[in-house]
């Protein structure tokens, strides 16, 4: 029987065991978030309308990693690898078939968002026919070994996790400001026609930012099924993870993104502390609602 | 008597200037034309008295009220109505709907209930016929030709039977027939005593028209007076040479 | 007689939704919201509270049209992408009300014994009555979407589809229009909710989750935008295609699906080719 007394102390020896392990869970969360929004914003950025097919993305490298990774037995990072490749090279040819040619029609950004729309309808449909609606594991290969630090748990997948997104994000970051692809693409995003009128082959470098935009959003909802498992359903989840991040972080700013995916992740699971676990899906559209009123822009300002 | 004075009006964007400390003054019944180089800020001032987007700082003054913030649909309260130079007309409806939509009632509950539907097709038959577009009343505007679109948004501004217009290039791309017509629309108005600012590059029609021509250059001040005199200045003429 | 029922609920769902994208130009994506409001307004208060149907469905489209004020002045705000992100997350809230307030709605189990309307003391059993109640509801929604389509109020959301911008400068708040609108659209997607709920006697929160939403805008712009008869044919569409896939030899298991994948491909087709829609006479 605990005391009325001793009550707020008990609660806060609670807290203060939990308090690791929630912050290991913000980070994973965040970690997978920060690839599908740093991926987002950086097709936005470029093409300036809401694909919201992007989820798609990684619903697609997450089923090839099952497919290749579980049914056909490849070891596991030729699968990761073959997934990422499906991923990237899909973004492309959607871009390429679809919403290029829908721009050279002149089509405002509503009318590529409607079609992104059917390019999510079509690929959910598509893989739930083949793979089925229910839920998947895909991460049966890998021996997972447990760790603990500082009192919270987790495995050796989620290490790999935080740490594979790490480096990606900061071996995209040191592209984008580093090199000279970087600059180019920075140039497209800010000012297609003049871009263009300079010799910039714009046609080629959408091309390959949404290679490289769909390949980092593939690895996203590979280490998500990793983590979780896989259904077709998720396409919506990690679509809206990604562009409400996007858009609290800062929308046209890759740092925001960044940012804005760890701010989730960290809300979402601290949140559960104040509120049932239940609405923890919640608690990011409630965050996006606030931000569209009163901070649009997001936290960071566009580059 | 001023019909509308703005004091002041500053305006940036992203760090260039549009407008930087201007203010105006515009006499009630008379035409005055708002000349400048381009990238002076003409149009950007339409915008702010029009309330497009905030003014940075500034104060606008409507028949003596003084005003330090005003929202875009009160500009029918305060009298005011305008052109636009990128003719913004409703695209895909028709040129009978794009005058009508001016016409009738403001409010949502009287406009699901119209109850003067026939008087509104009068006066909407008297504007396009005043334009030269009531055989074309049933075209979609994005189907007219450029200089119909401008007939017809001056004919969406006249039909607002505002005392205060802002017509912004209205003659620009015109063939000489529309020319007059708009010429002469612009006469009417002024008879029946209202207050024109125009924004125009054609000097020959600023000196057919205007009561008083305001020259602005940077976003500020520049000259003003009379037609003759102003475009007679040596420095005005630089200044437009030299943009 | 059970396909006529869901083309007929389905027929108000796109005429209402028509309202708000079609006319307005407002790609809402929260419109399930409203369908799953009403449906379960009206369920719980036949069963737990003994309400008789015809005052539950007006009492639930009326729940649905204050919830309908109280997203609508949130998105007013918005427009174009914005707006549709926005909406999604409430579509999205909304599901997540309908499956996690279990002691209103019970959750993932749904709501089982919806009572069959019962008006004056006939009841409306399932096959011809139902059908024709809900032809009677389908005509009255037909008519009150072409008295506002066709009065001055229609021009307005027209004009606010083409340039709001320019439209305020002659003298209309916008906002309210965009709100008086989506409220109406929200209202008569709560009494599509209530017929669809009677009928089937059961109700989950699969059944108005955002997925839903995205399958009500295929039919709105496939049928055709600002087109209210493109509404009717989009919801027809809709619900007979399954059975033609059937009818043509394709496994019951991936109709559903087969179906999704077909709206894909014809919303592209249709983006690409002729973006108003079949019928429509307003592209994006």
């Amino acid at each position: 029987m605990i005391k009325r007394s001793a009550a707020p102390l008990y609660l806060f020896e609670y807290m203060f065991d939990i308090f690791p392990q929630l912050v290991v869970n913000s980070l994973i969360a965040g970690s997978i978030y920060a690839l599908l929004a740093v991926s987002f914003n950086f097709i936005f950025s470029a093409t300036r309308f809401f694909n919201l097919a992007h989820g798609s993305f990684a619903v697609i490298a997450a089923y090839a990693v099952f497919y290749f990774g579980r049914e056909l037995g490849l070891p596991t990072f030729l699968a990761v690898g073959i997934g990422v490749l499906f991923a990237a090279t899909s973004a492309i040819l959607i871009d390429r078939f679809i919403f290029h040619p829908l721009k050279m029609r002149g089509g405002s950004p509503m009318i590529l968002l409607v079609a992104s729309l059917g390019v999510f309808t079509v690929i959910n449909s598509i893989i739930s026919m083949i793979f089925g609606s229910s839920f998947k594991t895909i991460s049966n290969t890998i021996d997972k070994q447990y760790f603990e630090l500082f009192g919270a748990a987790f495995t050796s997948v989620q290490l790999w996790i935080f740490i594979l997104s790490l480096v990606v994000s900061i071996g995209f970051f040191i592209i984008l400001e580093k090199t000279i692809f970087g600059k180019v693409v920075a140039a497209v995003s800010d000012d297609e026609e003049v871009s263009k009128i300079v010799g910039i082959d714009t046609d080629k470098v959408m091309a390959k930012v949404f290679f490289i935009g769909g390949g980092i959003a593939g690895l996203g909802g590979i280490l998500a099924g990793f983590d979780t498992g896989v259904q077709p359903s998720l396409d919506m989840f990690f679509l809206l993870k990604a562009v409400i991040a996007a858009i609290i972080g800062g929308i046209g700013n890759p740092y925001g993104a960044l940012l804005g995916a760890y701010l989730i992740g960290f809300l979402e699971n601290f949140g559960i502390w104040v509120i049932p676990s239940e609405w923890k899906d919640t608690i990011a559209f409630v965050l996006l609602i606030v931000f569209l009123i009163f901070r649009p822009s997001g936290i960071l300002k566009r580059k | 008597m001023i019909a509308l004075e703005v004091k002041k009006m500053k305006k940036n964007f992203g760090g260039v200037k549009a407008v930087d400390g201007l203010s105006l003054k515009f006499e009630k019944g008379q035409i005055t034309s708002l000349i400048g180089p381009n990238g002076a800020g003409k149009s950007t001032m339409v915008n702010l008295m029009t309330a497009m987007y905030p003014p940075d700082a500034g104060k606008m003054i409507v028949h003596g009220v003084t005003l330090e913030k005003w929202k875009s649909y009160n500009m029918p309260t305060y009298g005011v109505t305008r052109t636009f130079q990128d003719v913004r007309l409703f695209e895909q409806m028709s040129v009978l709907d794009n005058v009508l939509v001016v016409l009738t009632e403001r409010g949502v509950f009287r406009s699901l209930f119209e109850t003067h539907g026939e008087l509104h097709l009068k006066q909407a038959e008297e504007i396009l016929k005043r334009v030269d577009l009531w055989k074309k009343r049933d075209e979609k505007a994005e189907d007219l030709s450029y200089g119909q679109r401008k007939l017809l948004e001056i004919g969406r501004a006249v039909a607002m039977d505002a005392d205060i217009y802002f017509f912004d290039e209205p003659f620009a791309g015109l063939f000489k027939e529309m020319v007059k017509t708009v010429v002469s629309i612009l006469h009417e108005l002024k008879n029946n005593g209202k207050t024109i600012l125009l924004i125009e590059h054609n000097m020959d029609l600023i000196r057919e028209l205007s009561d008083h021509v305001i020259v602005v250059d940077a976003g500020k001040f520049f000259a003003e007076g009379e037609a003759s005199d102003v475009l007679a200045r040596k420095d005005v003429v630089e200044a437009y040479l030299g943009e | 007689m059970h396909l006529s029922v869901l083309v007929g609920v389905y027929a108000i769902l796109g005429l209402s939704l028509n309202l708000v994208v079609g006319y307005s130009g407002l790609l809402s994506l929260a419109h399930a919201a409203f369908y799953g409001v009403g449906a379960y307004g009206s369920a719980i208060l036949m069963k737990d509270f003994g309400f008789s149907f015809l005052s539950a469905v007006v009492l639930s489209v009326l729940i649905t049209m204050a919830v309908g004020v109280l997203i609508g002045l949130v998105l007013s705000k918005f427009d174009g992408d914005y707006y549709a992100l926005a909406s999604l997350g409430f579509s999205v809230i909304a599901f997540g009300v309908f499956l996690n307030w279990r002691d209103l709605t019970n959750g993932a189990f749904g709501i089982f014994g919806i009572p069959k309307p019962e008006i004056f003391g006939y009841k409306f059993l399932a096959g011809e009555p139902y059908a024709f109640l809900v032809l009677l509801a389908v005509i009255f929604t037909f008519l009150i979407c072409y008295f506002v389509v066709n009065s001055s109020f229609g021009r307005v959301l027209k004009a606010i589809r083409e340039d709001e911008k320019a439209l305020q400068v002659f003298g209309y708040k916008t906002t309210l229009y965009k709100l008086a609108v989506f409220v109406i659209s929200a209202g008569l997607a709560g009494f599509a909710g209530t017929l669809y709920g009677s009928y089937i006697s059961f109700i989950d929160p699969g059944g108005f989750d955002d997925l839903v939403s995205v399958n009500l805008i295929v039919v709105v712009i496939l049928g055709g935008l600002a087109s209210l008869n493109g509404s009717l044919l989009g919801a027809a569409f809709f619900v007979l295609l399954p059975e033609l896939l059937r009818f043509v030899g394709m496994p019951d298991s991936i109709t559903g699906q087969m179906r999704q994948m077909i709206y894909g491909l014809g919303l592209i087709a249709l983006m690409m080719y002729r973006p108003q829609g079949i019928l429509g006479k307003f592209r994006l």
